[in-house]
């Protein structure tokens, strides 16, 4: 298999905290892996540090071979990470302009710039909302902008973390089909995701972290049937698959 | 429709800024308008790095530095101020690098402060230096009239330059705010992690921004040390007139914005010269409590400033199928 991404003891500590100790692993390319553990695992980190938003302590991250540690935000998303936030925080501008941010380092007119960042929104289906301020927008529509955002990068890889999280069920339906198009598209996903139900559903691997160890990779069946992914993780709450 | 009637008012505003020189032939109105001009200028200069977020209270530093730099090398070298022009808009733009070491690693009011504290050692260097700047007693730009000595008997000339340059200032920053680098600016103002993980080069941007600053101000500088005859370090690096005064114009007008800045020099010009003027010779500093006061009453009731008021009346109305807002 070819792979796009490879994770080699990748480990942060926050003062005496391992946010993330000894990560390895690999993401092939054109998959839908997931990432799934409890709250503090260290999901999050983990993306911080392939996305350089953080520095890691130790480890290799490698994106088709070439190594990214030492390399700034700007030169990852360049060489092809991109990346969604938890937390979303649209710029303070049209949904069309949120999206014409990153498109300016690939398009040098603003009318280029416009059409281009035209066609990814009737991609996440916010076209119709292109002149709206995100805040006018509904939680879903705002997690759709965040992806948009990041596909303007034209990422080889994208990093998606809880694009689900605090939407209602036909939110979820009406997002969940994106993610697969989007990989359709060319684009390898890593994705971060508490609904396991979405999550087993479109991801064709699971890697699963607790307190910033990795404890288990395979199939949705596979890891739902680990013993320490159950102790750990789906612990007390009945296993949904 | 809407922007037929817009070239219009703007074309009738420039009409009646033009002949108001050959109406209001009081040297006092003249200077106002002129001052209120330089500050539309400078306020719409120190803009540029609020673009970013970044919010300066040391421009003085490249005010003070083009003014110096023309003025030196008019007195004492005989030199051009044209070619002062550029070669104070150069130093600035020195001054700017130097800045932007603090501007790209501190973050809020640390780089506030920074900005502050190099305004103030500049000054004092202005002070020291006595060779070269005459220190406290500062520089006189000798009165031979002429276009060649950007020197004139009337006020008339200058009102036209700083009228021409409140119009340049405008229009670059509108040009810089539209351009790529005024949406990276705006991007790393609303959340400089996303920015650099969308691919920007947050470190350049303000970079960027600061130069364009530091380098209109530097040349804004240049020009009303000519119009103002003598520089001094108290003047030319004034904390209260061209570090406060812009900021001041920029939050009450509206930061980030392009007519923000316009608007605030406009209320505030007047209203600054009369405070200095009255209020600062009942008791030295009672114009910063007024300052201090509106500037509170402005952050707490209208954080956008006034321009943010007037936006219903300036954006044409969209109609209404938004989705419901959630939270
Ligand atoms: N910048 C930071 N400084 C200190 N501690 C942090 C920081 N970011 C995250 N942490 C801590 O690291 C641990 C992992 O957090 P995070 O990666 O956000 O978890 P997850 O995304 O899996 O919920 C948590 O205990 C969190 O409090
Ligand atoms: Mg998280």
């Amino acid at each position: 298999m070819d792979d796009l991404l490879v994770v080699k003891d990748l480990t942060k500590n926050f003062g005496g905290l391992a946010a993330v100790s000894e990560v390895s692993f690999e993401v092939r390319r054109g998959e839908i892996l997931g990432l799934i553990g409890p709250n503090g695992a260290g999901k999050t980190t983990l993306f911080n540090l392939i996305s350089g938003l953080l520095a890691s302590d130790r480890g290799t991250i490698k994106l088709e071979g070439e190594e990214l540690a030492k390399k700034p935000p700007y030169k990852r998303s360049a060489m092809g990470v991109g990346r969604t936030f938890q937390v979303v925080r649209p710029f303070d501008m049209t949904v069309l302009e949120n999206v014409m941010v990153p498109i300016f380092a690939h398009y040098k007119t603003s009318k280029e710039a416009k059409e281009k960042a035209f066609e990814i929104l009737e991609m996440v289906r916010l076209d119709k909302l292109a002149d709206k301020m995100p805040s006018n927008l509904t939680l879903a529509q705002r997690k759709r902008i965040e992806v948009a955002r990041a596909l303007a990068t034209k990422p080889k890889l994208l990093l998606l973390d809880e694009v689900l999280a605090g939407l209602n069920p036909s939110e979820v339906a009406e997002n969940l089909p994106l993610i697969r198009q989007v990989r359709d598209s060319g684009v390898t996903i890593l994705f971060i995701e508490h609904l396991m139900d979405a999550m087993m559903a479109i991801s064709e691997r699971v890697l699963v972290m607790d307190q910033g160890a990795l404890i288990a990779c395979g199939t949705p069946d596979e890891v739902t049937s680990d013993q320490c992914v159950i102790t750990a993780y789906l612990g007390e709450e009945a296993p949904e698959c | 429709m809407r922007t037929n009637k817009l070239i219009i008012a703007t074309a009738i505003l420039m009409l009646g800024l033009l002949v108001v020189p050959v109406f209001f032939t009081s040297t006092f109105i003249l200077h106002m308008f002129t001052l209120v001009f330089f500050y539309i200028a400078l306020t719409a200069a120190w803009n540029i790095p609020a673009f970013g977020g970044k919010f300066s209270l040391g421009h003085a530093a490249f005010f003070g530095l083009g003014g110096y730099t023309a003025a030196i090398l008019y007195v004492k070298c005989g030199i051009s101020p044209y070619i002062g022009m550029f070669a104070g808009t150069f130093v600035a733009m020195l001054g700017g690098v130097i800045l932007s070491f603090p501007l790209v690693r501190l973050k809020g009011p640390f780089f506030t402060l920074a900005s502050i504290a190099f305004a103030e050692v500049l000054r004092m260097v202005a002070v020291d230096w006595r060779s070269l700047t005459n220190g406290s007693v500062g520089i006189n730009i000798p009165f031979k009239p002429g276009w060649l000595n950007l020197t004139f008997t009337s006020g008339m000339p200058f009102y036209y330059i700083a009228m021409g340059l409140a119009i340049a200032v405008i229009l670059l920053s509108w040009w810089i705010r539209s351009s790529s680098l005024g949406y990276h600016l705006r991007a790393a103002a609303a959340d400089e992690d996303a920015a650099k993980a969308l691919g920007i080069n947050t470190a350049k941007s303000h970079f960027l921004g600061l130069m364009w600053s530091s380098g209109l101000t530097g040349l804004i500088g240049v020009l009303y040390v000519f119009y103002n005859y003598v520089l001094e370090p108290g003047s030319g690096f004034s904390m209260d007139r061209f570090s406060l005064q812009p900021a001041m114009n920029g939050i009450i007008g509206g930061m980030g914005t392009i007519w923000g800045p316009v608007i605030g020099a406009i209320i505030m010009t007047p209203l600054g010269e009369f405070l200095r003027f009255y209020l600062g010779t009942i008791q030295q500093g009672l114009n910063f409590v007024v300052y201090g006061l509106m500037l509170i009453a402005v952050v707490n009731f209208v954080p956008g400033g006034i321009v943010s008021l007037m936006e219903p009346w300036f954006k044409k109305k969209k109609s209404g199928d938004s989705s419901a807002a959630d939270n």
